[in-house]
């Protein structure tokens, strides 16, 4: 039987076709792929299903039905349940207020919140998401978030989930957790389209594969006949394969294991931060040399943020000792959304704001500023001048990240640069990375992805709860590098607190 | 982009039909034909020099507070203090030129506009700096010290400086006077058209210029639209929130010069007829543009002196009705044209 069912799908914003006559469908029961280069209307065509997009033309079936969600409140009422790439929840708010929050079980005096935690408690156990209903939103770390928004879609009896971009966010552990319970979901019988850059993940985890591109359906391909090489070939188009598909040419050799005195750039000192009585960043010592990339690792949420604030110089109430040689250091923040770019301007004005000089903006400086961007990294826009709200979630990103980077500064710090990108951008970020590093800039790289930092890292730093635990460096851990398994095992355990 | 544009203007030209279409019907109830009085109004408004001149007159000051006010809302500061701010502004600008009266205009003039912008500017320093250090909204800080600053000009007023048994201040020197419109266009006499309105064109067209052309008016906006972003872009956002606060009050000054320069020669108590008020909705209805400001106040100018052109006819008050009608039916015909503009979307 099939859940869903497109059929010529056509969406389109102006005269910008996001979505081309499209039409699959997806069997019930089974965890199904959507890939596709950024832009490539992904997130477009789920927003279509779910209702709060509205299709130009086609026809959408859910369980062999004809149906025409007005709204994301038809979708819900006939199971379908999305996890957008943003998370809607309420910071001030415990997990229970969020999650029945707009279908509150009613008693005769209010809201029934001995039912309604009985009723989620079992879900927790039942999915093993290990939640605590009592914890406030912004106590949680980024992975119990996530597991928030999942028990939303459980409280409201989905039995379709749309996953747009789930695991961009998530450290490999939260990974392999997430996915232990998206396979518990099917388990139950509940149908689940997951929209992924990451091919690892699509090869371990689904059942049925379809990739856009340019907002047309290219390929569908079944598990059974299921190759990776051939999916980043369809996912790419025709260009060759050999620098698109890993970083490989990027690996261990030019990482560099001594770094002079002199080539300090940055310098921390028994810096301690506390912030409301919480400790957040305890007695760290690091430096930032010239052409130095220093990768930071970590769970989410041990410091990393507090961390780029204190050496960015937005948080000033830490004690300790901190010294930079540098007048400007430009960053990439983790968020994009909330901290990365004016989402109501355009490319231009986003950049012409960071530049230095040019006090008055001419519509031809704007033009001419964002054409380079979008020449140089290969940024979609619908149209040049259109305000970043409307660019997919990846070409945002490509964006904030060209940047930071023709801001020219001394030192750079990339948070997740790379995240929600796909895979050819993501190793042209790569490239781009190295090159400054090469240039001699100082690069303080903050990453969930620990191939990211394995690739570029000279020196790895893991933060557990404030502190750096190790830091990884010379020849340990360039040889360490090659063979990587054992070294990722290590780093794993650090992160999550274990003494080596 | 465009068609964005296009929509709006229709659906301000649907608001004012709207308006008029309910106006039409309050008329009718208290048993009046509203062709008539529309047709008094406009050609007692717009079929003589006298009537245009009184509306530019009444506009002036709309637009210079309104376009304070705006700077301030692009930063996402709700100044609703602008009663107060301009009363200060007003009051000692009035008594800077009453000292200076005997010096050049070359020199008087910009420094008793000069000292009207600095204690407006200072009035707007108060709500800004305690949003920053307590957190406090500017909302209620500024309508509360409209209060405090309203009593306190009236107490420095009526103890000290007022002529006697009036409620204002002596008269400034002639040679401080601005010219007024009849002395180039006879056409104009009459009215109290002066040259404030030169003043406050170019006014507004030069902070239209920074708020969509400069990088200081990016920023600001920017601060508006996110708080946060704007910290990771490297805005100073606390100090910005205090110069965005500080020009906006203190632009609001201003349009003190049109009474007291352009009309009467000295600062009144009760001057300002909620001109701080209404240049709240005036900017609003323009969308926080100095251009549309200009616009909206025409407008409402046209409905004040509209008013008074047909008090004959119907109660006066009735035009404060349709200023507010315009207003509701803006922001809801707004709603709608929203609605439409993102129908591809939702
Ligand atoms: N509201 C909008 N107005 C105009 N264009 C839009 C809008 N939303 C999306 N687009 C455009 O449609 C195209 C597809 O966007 P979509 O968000 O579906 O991409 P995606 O496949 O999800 O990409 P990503 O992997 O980067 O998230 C993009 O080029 C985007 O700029
Ligand atoms: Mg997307």
């Amino acid at each position: 039987m099939k859940a869903v069912e497109f059929k010529n799908i056509t969406k389109t914003f102006g005269n910008f076709r996001a979505n081309d006559d499209i039409s699959f469908s997806i069997e019930k029961n089974s965890i199904h792929c959507i890939l596709g280069e950024n832009g490539a209307g992904k997130s477009t065509l789920m927003k279509v299903l779910f209702g709060s997009y509205k299709k130009d033309s086609g026809e959408i079936y859910v369980n062999e039905n004809p149906v025409n969600f007005k709204s994301p409140l038809d979708a819900i009422k006939s199971g379908i349940g999305m996890l957008y790439q943003h998370f809607m929840l309420i910071e001030d708010f415990t997990i229970l207020e969020n999650v029945i929050l707009g279908s509150e079980i009613t008693a005769k005096t209010g809201i029934n919140y001995t039912e309604s935690k009985r009723r989620l408690n079992s879900l927790i156990d039942k999915y093993k998401l290990d939640l605590n209903l009592d914890d406030k939103v912004s106590d949680i770390s980024i992975g119990a978030a996530q597991k928030t928004e999942l028990l939303k879609l459980l409280y409201r009896d989905s039995e379709i989930l749309i996953f747009d971009e789930p695991t961009a966010v998530l450290s490999p552990i939260e990974v392999e957790n997430f996915f232990k319970i998206i396979r518990n979901f099917k388990e139950d019988g509940k149908t689940i389209i997951l929209i992924t850059h990451k091919l690892n993940e699509v090869k371990e985890i689904a059942d049925e594969v379809s990739v856009l591109r340019k907002g047309k359906l290219v390929y569908s391909v079944k598990r059974e006949n299921l190759d990776i090489k051939e999916l980043g070939k369809q996912i790419i188009g025709d260009l060759e394969l050999s620098i698109v598909i890993s970083d490989d040419n990027l690996q261990a050799p030019e990482a560099k294991a001594e770094f002079e005195e002199i080539d300090v750039l940055l310098s921390l000192q028994n810096i301690t931060l506390t912030e409301n009585g919480l400790t957040k960043l305890f007695n760290i010592n690091l430096d930032l040399h010239k052409g130095e990339i220093l990768g930071v690792c970590g769970v989410e949420g041990n410091g990393q943020s507090e961390l780029i604030e204190l050496i960015s110089g937005l948080n000033k109430n830490y004690t300790g000792l901190y010294s930079k040689n540098v007048r400007k250091i430009s960053l990439v923040p983790d968020d994009r959304l909330k901290k990365g770019m004016i989402k109501e301007f355009s490319i231009g004005e986003n950049l012409l704001m960071r530049l230095p000089g040019k006090n008055v903006f001419s519509k031809r400086l704007l033009k001419e500023k964002e054409q380079e961007v979008i020449a140089e990294y290969d940024v979609r826009v619908p149209e040049v001048g259109d305000i970043m709200e409307n660019l997919s979630g990846g070409n945002q990103q490509k964006a904030i990240v060209a940047r930071e980077i023709k801001l020219n500064c001394d030192v750079i710090i990339f948070s997740q640069p790379t995240r929600g990108v796909d895979i050819k951008a993501s190793s042209f970020i790569h490239q781009k990375i190295y090159n400054e590093k090469m240039n001699g800039k100082g690069i303080l790289l903050v990453s969930a992805d620990l191939d990211e930092l394995l690739a570029l890292s000279d020196r790895l730093a893991v933060l557990f709860k404030g502190k750096i635990v190790k830091i990884f460096a010379g020849d340990e851990f360039l040889s360490g590098k090659q063979n990587s398994k054992e070294l990722i095992g290590k780093i794993g355990q650090l992160m999550i607190g274990m003494e080596l | 982009m465009n068609k964005r544009i296009i929509v709006n203007i229709v659906s301000v030209l649907v608001s004012i039909f709207v308006t008029f279409l309910l106006t039409s019907i309050l008329i009718l109830l208290i048993g009046k034909n509203p062709i008539d009085i529309f047709v008094m109004m406009f050609s007692e408004v717009l079929g003589s020099g006298y009537g245009i001149g009184q509306t530019l007159f009444k506009a002036t000051p709309l637009i210079i507070c309104g376009t304070g006010i705006a700077f301030c809302f692009h930063a996402s500061l709700f100044n609703i203090g602008a009663e107060g701010q301009l009363n200060a502004g007003a009051f000692v600008m009035s008594l800077v030129a009453l000292k200076l009266g005997a010096l050049p205009l070359v020199i008087a003039l910009p420094a008793s506009l000069l000292a009207g912008f600095i204690i407006s500017a200072l009035v707007g320093y108060v709500p800004a700096i305690i949003k920053i250090k307590k957190g406090v909204s500017e909302v209620i800080t500024t309508i509360m010290l409209n209060f405090v600053i309203i009593a306190l000009v009236n107490y420095f007023l009526i103890e000290f400086l007022a002529v006697k048994s009036t409620v204002r201040t002596e008269k400034i020197s002639d040679s401080l006077m601005l010219p007024q419109l009849s002395d180039y266009f006879n056409s104009f006499q009459g009215s109290s058209a002066n040259l404030s309105i030169i003043f406050a064109l170019a006014l507004a067209v030069f902070f239209y210029f920074v708020i969509y052309k400069t990088k200081l008016g990016y920023k600001i906006r920017a601060l508006g639209y996110n708080e946060t972003a704007s910290k990771y872009l490297g805005i100073r956002t606390n100090a910005l929130t205090i110069f965005s606060f500080m020009l906006g009050a203190g632009l609001t000054s201003f349009a003190g010069m049109n009474f007291i320069m352009g009309y009467k020669g000295y600062y009144e108590l009760g001057f300002s007829n909620n001109i701080g008020f209404t240049a709240i909705a005036v900017a609003l209805l323009a969308k926080n543009n100095p251009l549309g400001i200009i616009l909206s106040s025409l407008l409402f100018g046209f409905l004040d002196f509209g008013g008074l052109a047909v008090n004959t006819e119907i109660p006066k008050e009735i035009m404060l009705v349709v200023q507010a009608l315009v207003i509701l039916s803006i922001i809801s015909i707004n709603k709608l044209t929203e609605k439409y503009l993102n129908k591809q979307k939702i």
